[in-house]
């Protein structure tokens, strides 16, 4: 049964649990259906190594009496297992605390319509079982036929098609379907005891805009040659070029401190700055939940309430927060469409792209490192400070002269947002969250 | 709840499948040829409540159930998994399996129904069936502590998490075992913030495979709330780390992270057999110093990464990696330990029934040495020590990291200033080969920790004494 059939057969089930809820003396009531097929393989050396094939539903259900909230969620799509999951979360609710702020959206105005959003693509549905093992086949080949590649970890391809429907008591009950497709292959160069490691994907909503084979073998060769026989370096502070993934992790950390829920948990560098400077003003932030065929877009979000595009920091000063309904009457703000299971996350949250070549920043460097991919956590929201393993090449008088590795960056966000000198103008889109490349002024790269 | 309660559960009572639907769905999943078909049934439930800003923000539960079916030809593993369990979908979901594979069928062995010898977790009180009052004190009861502990506490939040995971396991050669695992965690998250407005976290946990009596017996809520609130106002005085490469002395406990990022996950059998992990050719070898003894075990009672049968059925021991130095042994699960022809270690885990068991820690240490504590300080005249830590990361090169949240200088064999955040990074051979001086006072650290590997998290515990590493880079930023 396809997710869309499930859909449609599970509505009136759903319709009749949030009437359990209210009947059970629960003053509003949401509940969420996702119905997903997915399928991915991976081809290590030429053959199968794994296939799965899978459909899974899931419900959550979300109860409010007096101001008292009760969560619960089951893969089970039994009426009496999801009857009682919804009784019983009327009957927890009664024994947790009386919250002001709780409660479900009320007044929200209509979402847009899903399909102007092009967040589907019925080609993904009608790929044979054949195609997606020769798409993962065909890009370990071609990576492999480059003689610096001395091992693999192997190709996926992966397919996922995910229908979804919200709810509630306030009379809502929409539903949108997506899918999504990758292709990705990483890489190993170099003997045992000189290892270097690269790895290139390419995610999209529709088949036609993912990268090719040819394509994502192509850049995870390049991405694992280039660390070969790298060097280590003395411990200093230089300018450091972030390369489009690495300004992705970057944003994913200033996500978490924009995020409306750690403003009033007092848990981020950035409470309080609110229309202050807090970047440089070449740099502009925004979580765009519109953006046609965007990874992170969606009509509405987990509480029905229309995504958008939304300014996040504009010419260097922090705009807004992101949140959802609860954070933004606890700021007393609006909910910027960014709920997500319980809490809020990004759509396409992203630096917005600027003027300079890539080449061009490489070419400005007098002595510098472009940072190429890290390792390790090391992130605090609460104080921005950062510090990662990291793997880099080494820049003199504009010119790229070694890999270096065994190496940390550090630094603290604040100050990179202030220090950032070029804005590349190569922002992709292959996550939800990224931007393009950057060059900041200075950070403290930890060596020899 | 005893766990000789829960023992008699089977198949039949929660899955509500008979055995014989169980061999057709073997059978049909060696349909097209291949040498080994499973299913791994789950049900699972689970408990959650948040406490923040004096209240509980929310309770939840949380109810999965499920199959997953796997069917290994050659190297090759189809898998296909469903949630809805009926002669249908299961059916469908073992020719989806079978699949990869392209021969002749053949039927499974008849199945002879066992549990596992022993229990790991002798629970008196399962957390699962505490009634949720009891659950929310323990909330209130960390939550009230961290904020008395020092009028700089600003922000805390408490949480509470239990599980209760039955699991059948049926193969094509016989073998079908069923368990119970209960799993609970109690954490505990703080903000201080001084006058002038420098704000520092600090974080505490407990739990493993317990019952409610640990939470008076081992570990109390009031612990919890004070030792997280402790390591927030600590860390308001701590100045930045320094930077480059200097001896470090690794706490006991936490800095077992060392253990599972630089040797454990590299000696998993998979990259192995693969070839990826920079180990794969150097088995008996010696790849660090003599002092150095590393195990990971599964049969630890109580602890978070124990288990009394992998999830594969098979029954797991406490195996040897590093001996003397010296590479002794890989965690192996049943694809790689077939293909490498090597005996099972019971390390093949999984997260749930959407997922192909894979080779995982368990409870993985590096055991005591000779040294007292206080030698290995006393021995560095200018150094970073490493107190706490937020996790880290390994490549199969074996360049490894992991970030430490809290730490001091050390000056003239003595703890000096306390420095925050900084990471660590190194190439695991390398630093085996410069860890000078292990301590004699083994201990593991936190009862809380995931580990994450191919998109699969799994509870997982590590333990360590105090060492000496006679230089490694450190990432701060003075």
């Amino acid at each position: 049964m396809t997710a869309d059939k499930i859909e449609e057969r599970t509505t009136p089930l759903l319709e009749d649990l949030v009437s359990t809820g209210t009947l059970h003396g629960a003053d509003e009531v949401e509940i969420t259906f996702q119905a997903a097929t997915e399928f991915s393989v991976d081809v290590r050396l030429g053959d199968i190594e794994n296939l799965i094939e899978a459909g899974s539903t899931g419900v959550s259900i979300k109860v409010i009496l007096d101001k008292r909230t009760a969560v619960a969620t089951s893969s089970d799509l039994d009426r009496s297992t999801l009857e009682d999951l919804v009784i019983k979360a009327v009957q927890r609710a009664a024994q947790g605390s009386s919250d002001e702020y709780a409660g479900l959206p009320a007044g929200v105005p209509d979402p847009v319509d899903p399909e102007t959003l092009e967040l589907h693509d019925d080609e993904i549905t009608r790929l044979d079982t054949e195609t997606k093992i020769s798409l993962a086949r065909e890009t370990e080949a071609i990576a492999l036929r480059d003689p610096r590649i001395t091992n693999s970890h192997g190709a996926s391809f992966e397919t996922r098609k995910i229908h979804s429907r919200l709810i509630n008591s306030h009379g809502f009950s929409r539903s949108y379907t997506e899918t999504y497709c990758s292709l990705g292959v990483g890489l190993q160069a170099g003997d045992t005891d000189d290892l270097v490691e690269g790895y290139w994907g390419s995610a999209r909503r529709h088949f036609e805009d993912l990268e090719t084979p040819e394509s994502v073998a192509q850049k995870a060769v390049a991405r694992t040659v280039r660390q070969l026989r790298p060097r280590k370096i003395k411990t200093q502070k230089v300018p450091v070029l972030f390369e489009p993934e690495m300004t992705g992790w970057l944003m994913g950390f200033l996500f978490s401190c924009v995020s409306g829920t750690a403003v009033y948990n007092r848990a981020t560098f950035l409470l309080g700055k609110l229309g202050q400077k807090i970047a440089d003003e070449r740099v502009s932030v925004y979580d765009d939940g519109l953006l046609k065929r965007g990874l992170g877009s969606s009509p509405f979000d987990a509480e029905g309430v229309p995504c958008r595009k939304t300014s996040v920091i504009e010419r260097g000063v922090l705009t807004n927060y992101l949140c959802n309904t609860y954070a933004a009457r606890k700021l007393e703000r609006s909910s910027t469409g960014n709920a997500s299971g319980g809490g809020v996350a990004p759509s396409n949250f992203h630096l917005a792209a600027g003027s300079t070549a890539p080449a061009d920043m490489i070419r400005s460097i007098e002595k510098g490192m472009i940072l190429i991919r890290v390792l390790g956590h090391g992130l605090n929201p609460i104080t921005g400070d950062l510090s990662r393993g990291a793997f880099g090449l080494w820049v003199e008088k504009g010119e790229i002269l070694f890999p270096v590795s065994e190496i940390t960056i550090s630094g603290n966000l604040g100050a990179v947002l202030q220090e950032i000198v070029a804005v590349g103008n190569d922002l992709e889109f292959n996550r939800s969250v990224c931007g393009p490349s950057l060059l900041i002024g200075e950070m403290t790269v930890a060596g020899l | 709840m005893t766990t000789q309660d829960t023992a008699p559960l089977t198949f039949e009572d929660h899955f509500g499948l008979s055995p014989e639907l169980i061999t057709r769905t073997l059978d049909a999943a060696l349909s097209r040829g291949g040498e080994f078909s499973e299913i791994y049934l789950e049900y699972k439930l689970f408990t959650f409540i948040r406490m923040e800003e004096g209240i509980i923000k929310e309770t939840a539960e949380s109810v999965s159930r499920g199959a997953g079916i796997r069917v290994i030809s050659g190297g090759r593993t189809g898998y296909a998994y469903t949630n809805r369990l009926d002669a249908a979908q299961l059916k469908h979901g073992a020719m989806t399996a079978a699949s990869i594979s392209r021969g002749s069928g053949r039927s499974s062995a008849r199945l002879s129904p066992s549990f596992p010898p022993h229990t790991y977790y002798p629970v008196q009180e399962n957390p699962y069936a505490a009634p949720l009052p009891s659950k929310i004190s323990l909330v209130e009861s960390a939550y009230g502590s961290a904020l008395e502990h020092d009028p700089c506490i600003r922000i805390v939040k408490a949480s509470y998490a239990d599980q209760i995971q039955h699991i059948t396991i049926a193969n094509s050669e016989g073998l079908m075992r069923s368990e119970v695992r209960p799993l609970v965690k109690l954490t505990c998250v703080v903000i201080a913030e001084n006058k002038s407005g420098r704000r520092e976290a600090g974080y505490f946990g407990g739990g493993g495979r317990v019952g409610m009596e640990y939470f008076s017996q081992s570990l109390t809520p009031q612990e919890i709330g004070r030792s997280a609130a402790r390591e927030a106002v600590h860390l308001l005085d701590a100045a930045e780390a320094p930077a480059g490469e200097m001896p470090v002395v690794l706490a006991p406990g936490h800095s077992g992270v060392l253990i599972h990022e630089a040797v454990g996950h590299l000696l998993e059998a998979d990259f192995n057999r693969k070839k990826t992990s920079i180990f794969w050719d150097k088995m008996g070898r010696r790849i660090g110093s003599p002092q150095v003894n590393i195990f990971d075990d599964p049969t630890i009672p109580f602890f978070r990464g124990s288990y009394n049968m992998d999830d594969e059925g098979t029954l797991p021991r406490k195996t040897p990696l590093i001996l003397e130095g010296k590479v002794t042994g890989l965690l192996q699960d049943r694809l790689s330990a077939g293909i490498m022809q090597a005996e099972l270690t019971g390390h093949g885990r999984r997260q749930d029934y959407t997922c192909i068991p894979i080779p995982r820690m368990s409870n993985s240490y590096i055991d005591a040495g000779d040294y007292s504590p206080e030698e290995i300080l006393k021995s560095v005249q200018r150094g970073f020590y490493a107190h706490l830590f937020q996790g880290g990361q390994v490549e199969d090169s074996g360049k490894f990291t992991f970030s430490v949240s809290s730490g001091f200088l050390i000056e003239n064999g003595r703890l000096a200033a306390p420095v925050k955040q900084a990471t660590l990074i190194g190439s695991n051979i390398d630093i085996l080969n410069k860890i000078s001086m292990v301590g004699s006072d083994l201990r593991f650290g936190l009862q809380t920790g995931t580990c994450g590997k191919e998109g699969q998290s799994a509870p997982v515990t590590d333990g360590c004494p105090t060492l000496k590493i006679e230089r490694m880079t450190v990432g701060g930023q003075t």
